[in-house]
């Protein structure tokens, strides 16, 4: 079931056991058909499992939406040199808490999906990388990985099937730019999260060096079940781009925010409106931001004609991403909320590029400067031109993020900006 | 949903439709008690918590401390990697990162001082001054920031009598702004020290000030 | 697949190297194309973004200085589209970089002055406070003003890639990072930091030695070579006023790639040195007196000629060139044959820049031992260059004494002697006693060429005029020599190095077209014209 709310329009496969605590014990796990798909895996060569994960369709559940299977058969055939499976736990981006609820809930979910994708990609060690500020639910993981490794299930010998895998939970120190891909392997290589330039890409050179391949969380909690079922079976959710399930992250002015396990197509509207009991108060829908603050936030006419799906959200202007749904209503205050989100960017960007170390920070500078009532209406036009051209100049996207909230708001919301430059008046409260 | 009753009292997120005790939802009785050596190996780099005792003067390593440290080695293929765990550790110990410990941390990984510095300062986590026994962290960011972030940071400040970024005077608090905990759902989230505090309102705010002052810490 | 490649920089076609990068297959046609964090000394973070070029197919544009180039690579540099691009990342630079120029040390050689006034916007938009850092002693020579830092993170990687003595970091993230050392340890101790000023493209790392003592447009750049030690790195000169302000490195592959060290660095001040010699001097009845050349060299060949059978003895120094040390071999030679001997100071230990390991400062503290030796010399006296001159000082025959300052010999020097000759630049003690004095230039003053350690002959060229009447020494004892044995004497320097090709072995078949500016290994078939 999704937490803390459920919903009868879900599709539980991820999230069956949230709000169980005994699904973190292994042998409640074992007796619930756990570490079945790890055995088979084992038993299988490690491009049998890459093809059946193809034929699944899954997609990267980090917000990028990668086609899995064929990130997986980007990693070299032989392992001549070591090859590392990296889990992304450091959930940051704001709107998202769906990770969290993963690892906290059913461990060992992951922690078999990480020993099966390892074992596809022929890595011999997996690193879990956790935000930092995970502390209780990183020793939820901790524990229950002590207790695989207890029973045989990871480490050497695995099962006694002569594969050996380790695992180690890593955890991070509060930098939002070590979620993305290269910045997190720099992290966990002791350096300063810095993303790196591709290419190389991390099928050649990854962590430490090494061939290497990182997925979401999410994502691998979901390889137990495709190793189970088939990869048939998981494309009969969804749609036919966008196959399986997936965790939304409901936060904002609903009366159930909470995760719900949805399939990938379903209309946003009904989840605002049904799933979620609908907006706070009765109020009436102002702006949703689909996929955590990074996509571009669409307005009350935009959603009523949102599919969740990646193919959907592009079509209404926006992106899936990591599916983290921000709803605002009538009292929301935008400009507050996109300069929030800005500062955001600036306090996290890494400083290495120029568009997004000084592009950030003064876009910053003038969202506040609006928000006091000092703005211009020239201010509006060089905010766009500005982030403009934060878009596509640098190494990691983080500064084309910085453009999506302000390019979006402008655009769509623009009365309200205005009624702050003009009269100083802010148009909401929230 | 800042409305909606608490059912369980340790601010461990509102459980909706569930109806779960703080520690079933923390998972307190299914971690037990971690050892200071660290535990089994494949955990041994998270154990770091942020305690409210810290000892500024604490040897960097010793005892079980060592042990866990050691573990931490093992687990990279270079002592470079090990630099991230090993500064939290330096903090779980004497509660902020100094000039001092960076130094010694860069000993013991066999890196330059001013590398070890590069480092800590890019990542938010470590203390670059002493803070005090609860940190504060209160996330204004924008799910929370709908729903009504900024009062509780200000209830904080207000039921503290401190100011943003710093201690108070009995150096009980400090109180600084998160960016975004993963708690959205749970609006607003606030993390002190390792815990994570949920669905917090400013009503709420004095009582949890209460209960850290009576309880010491986790 | 086939080992070069080619594509199409800005309409013309260049084949280069499989595995070059897009900027440097441009730089062959002689575009540069704008950059900051690249160097080809050290890695390529690709950081700064200001190298963005197009390339047609690809959906967004491409750092130059890490995209390597492919068949059939249509890219632009220079169209509308790149200049916008450059245009753009330029304004971010200039969002919080403070309006320094006035007083800033780096105005007239500056990247950021010069990219900014080919291709960036007339007016900066930014209305917002800019943030400010300060400046900050980072030790050795070196200021870091924070403000004007674009972070490149050259002085970062230098020091950790080059240097391998991580000294210096980025402290925090995003628009709040900055340059700083651990803490007050800064860069004591280290031998090459002063390289980060060199290559810092803006002004936030600047020399104490330089600050605020001349513009870079008023200074002349000459070609020279740095006589500290026996490495040889090549340098430049920058003068103003007939004085060396200050010496940069010179790019040089094949010796000191782009960098010098600090110890050869800062030993400049010696050059400015007033006091010269600015005259031959005549001791006559016990008095000195300045005379022309003419009747110097007149009255010397004249006295050369009463000596009967003396024997010589012989002091040269390692500081002179090759050129210089050749003439006064051959004038040892025409009075009739010698010993020479010369002194050198010798560190205990080589300080090699372990990021390019054969540039090292080297332990013999002077740039033409090298050269002495194959004249001939012999190295007496120790470490100090202090001693070895016992039998000379008091030797009753002819003593010829070229450039060594005889800074630990007394008056009583040369008292005996029947003839005394100084060939130098400065006056001492030891000079009291000497018949004839003759006034020559220092290297700085002259064209010549030194032999370093590998034996490797470089030219260098005068960047500042010679006081009064000094003149080479090659070309005032060169001439004695041509008298006394009827032969030619030089008329330019590059007559005397042909002289010496033909006269010693060494540097048989050498020429100063074959040196260039890059010069050329002693008895190694020299193929390449310089340039």
């Amino acid at each position: 079931m999704a937490y803390p709310y459920v919903s009868d329009k879900e599709v539980r496969i991820l999230s069956t056991y949230f709000g169980d605590p005994k699904q973190r014990h292994l042998d409640t796990y074992v007796e619930r058909g756990g570490y079945k798909a790890l055995e088979k895996a084992l038993g299988m060569g490690a491009d049998d499992v890459v093809n059946i994960v193809k034929d699944s369709g899954l997609r990267g559940r980090g917000g990028a939406g990668f086609p899995t299977g064929l990130k997986w058969s980007f990693m070299p055939k032989d392992s001549s040199r070591p090859h590392y499976l990296l889990c992304n736990a450091d959930e940051s981006e704001p709107g998202t808490f769906k990770d969290r609820e993963l690892i906290r809930w059913d461990p060992h979910q992951l922690i078999e999906g990480c020993l099966i994708g390892a074992h596809a990609i022929r890595a011999q060690h997996v690193y879990i990388y956790c935000r930092g500020e995970f502390f209780e639910t990183t020793q939820v993981l901790a524990r229950a990985l002590e207790d695989a490794y207890a029973k045989g299930y990871a480490g050497e010998n695995i099962l006694g099937t002569g594969h050996t895998i380790d695992v180690t939970v890593h955890a991070g120190a509060g930098a939002y730019i070590c979620g993305e891909e290269t910045g997190l392997m720099n992290s966990l290589e002791g350096k300063r999260g810095e993303p790196r330039v591709k290419p190389p890409f991390p099928a050649a050179v990854g962590a430490f060096g090494m061939p290497s391949t990182i997925n979401n969380v999410e994502t691998l909690c979901a390889i137990p079940h495709i190793v189970t079922n088939g990869g048939e079976w998981y494309k009969q959710y969804g749609t036919e781009k966008s196959p399986g399930t997936k965790l939304f992250c409901v936060s904002g002015h609903v009366n159930k925010p909470g995760n719900y396990e949805l399939p990938l197509g379903f209309p946003l509207q009904e989840l605002i409106d049904d799933v979620c009991g609908g907006v706070r108060d009765g109020n009436a829908l102002k702006a949703v931001i689909p996929g955590g603050s990074s996509v571009p936030i669409i307005n009350a006419e935009e959603v009523s004609r949102c599919t969740l799906d990646y193919e959907g959200c592009v079509e209404v202007g926006t992106m899936l991403g990591c599916a983290s749904v921000i709803v605002m209503d009538e009292t929301a205050d935008i400009v507050k909320q996109v300069r929030r989100m800005v500062d955001f960017y600036a306090h996290e960007s890494c400083g290495q590029c120029t568009p997004c170390r000084e592009g950030s920070a003064w876009t910053a500078k003038i969202m506040r400067r609006i928000e006091n009532g000092e703005g211009t209406e020239e201010d509006l036009d060089m905010l766009m031109e500005v982030t403009q051209k934060m878009v596509g100049t640098t190494i990691c996207v983080l500064s084309d993020s910085v453009a999506a909230p302000v390019q979006s708001s402008i655009e769509k919301f623009r009365d309200e900006y205005l009624a702050l430059i003009r009269r100083g008046e802010r148009v909401g409260a929230a | 949903m800042s409305d909606v009753p608490f059912k369980n009292l340790g601010w461990a997120g509102n459980t909706g439709e569930f109806d779960l005790s703080e520690d079933e939802v923390r998972g307190d009785d299914f971690v037990g008690d971690r050892p200071a050596h660290g535990g089994h190996a494949s955990g041994s780099a998270t154990m770091p918590y942020m305690l409210a005792e810290k000892n500024p003067e604490a040897t960097l390593f010793e005892g079980e401390y060592q042990e866990r440290f050691e573990k931490i080695l093992t687990r990279y293929p270079d002592k470079q990697a090990a630099l991230l765990p090993t500064l939290s550790l330096a903090q779980e110990l004497r509660g902020y990162v100094s000039p001092e410990s960076m130094d010694r941390v860069a000993e013991l990984l066999e890196l330059s001082p001013a590398y070890v510095r590069g480092v800590t300062t890019f990542y938010t986590m470590y203390n670059k001054r002493p803070v005090g026994r609860h940190l504060v962290q209160v996330c204004t960011n924008i799910s929370c920031n709908l729903c009504g972030a900024d009062e509780v940071l200000d209830a904080f400040l207000k039921y503290t009598d401190t100011e943003l970024g710093e201690t108070s005077e009995d150096g009980g608090f400090t109180i600084i702004e998160a960016e975004c905990l993963a708690g959205c759902g749970f609006p607003t989230c606030v993390q002190i020290n390792s815990r994570y505090f949920e669905n917090v309102t400013p009503t709420e705010v004095p009582k949890i000030i209460e209960h850290l002052k009576s309880e010491g810490d986790s | 697949m086939s080992e070069t490649v080619t594509l199409t920089i800005d309409g013309h076609e260049v084949t280069v190297p499989r595995g070059t990068t897009i900027l440097e297959a441009a730089k062959t046609i002689g575009r540069e194309v704008p950059h900051y964090c690249y160097h080809p000394g050290m890695s390529s973070p690709a950081m700064c973004r200001l190298c963005l070029v197009q390339v047609e197919g690809a959906p967004k544009p491409m750092p130059g200085c890490v995209t390597t180039v492919m068949d059939g690579q249509v890219v632009h540099t220079e169209s509308e589209q790149a200049k916008a691009d450059r245009q753009g990342v330029l304004e971010f630079y200039l969002v919080n970089h403070p309006l320094d120029c006035p007083i800033c040390d780096m105005s007239g050689e500056c990247d950021l002055q010069d990219y900014v006034h080919e291709e960036g916007r007339e007016h900066g938009r930014s209305r917002e406070p800019k943030r400010i850092f300060g400046r900050d002693d980072f030790g050795g020579d070196v200021l870091f003003y924070g403000d004007r830092c674009v972070m490149c993170t050259r002085c970062v990687r230098f020091m950790s890639e080059v240097e391998q003595d991580h000294r210096l970091t980025v402290v925090e993230r995003g628009n709040r990072s900055v340059i700083d050392t651990f803490f007050e340890e800064g860069l004591e101790g280290t031998n090459w930091h002063g390289n980060i000023v060199d290559i810092c493209p803006v002004g936030a790392l600047v020399s104490k030695d330089f600050l605020h003592k001349a513009r870079a447009w008023d200074l002349d750049h000459t070609p020279s070579v740095c006589t500290s030690c026996s490495q040889g790195c090549n340098i430049d000169l920058h003068t103003r006023d007939n004085l060396v302000q200050r010496l940069k490195p010179r790019e040089n592959l094949d010796v000191n790639g782009w960098w010098m060290c600090d110890e050869g660095r800062h030993n400049y001040e010696w050059i400015n040195k007033g006091d010269r010699i600015e005259a031959p001097l005549v001791r006559d009845s016990g008095a000195s007196k300045a005379v022309g050349w003419k009747d110097a060299l007149t009255g010397l060949l004249a006295a050369a000629g009463a000596l009967d059978g003396a024997k010589i003895m012989a002091v040269a120094s390692p500081l002179a060139s090759n050129e210089d040390l050749g003439a006064f071999t051959g004038l040892v030679e025409a009075f009739g044959g010698g010993d020479t001997v010369y002194r050198s100071a010798r560190a205990e230990s080589e300080v090699v820049l372990k990021g390019f390991p054969t540039l090292a400062r080297r332990k013999d503290l002077a740039a033409n031992v090298h050269g002495a030796d194959l004249m001939g010399a012999t190295r007496v006296g120790g470490d100090d260059a202090n001693g070895g001159l016992d039998d000379i000082a008091g030797h009753r025959g002819v003593i010829l004494v070229l450039g060594d300052a005889l800074a630990d010999q007394d008056e009583s020097f040369g008292s005996d002697a029947a003839l005394y000759v100084y060939v130098g630049t400065h006056m001492s003690e030891a000079t009291g006693n000497a018949h004839y004095v003759l006034p020559v230039t220092t290297f700085a003053e002259q064209e010549g060429t030194f032999t370093n350690l590998d034996g490797r002959v470089q030219r260098f060229w005068p960047g500042v005029e010679a006081p009064g009447m000094a003149r080479p020494a090659w070309f005032v004892l060169g001439a004695m020599v041509a008298e006394m044995t009827e032969g030619e004497g030089a008329r330019s320097a590059a007559d005397a190095f042909a002289q010496l090709a033909g006269s010693v072995q060494a540097f048989g078949g050498m020429s100063y077209d074959d040196l260039g500016t890059r010069g050329a290994v002693v008895n190694e078939t020299v193929s390449l014209a310089g340039d």
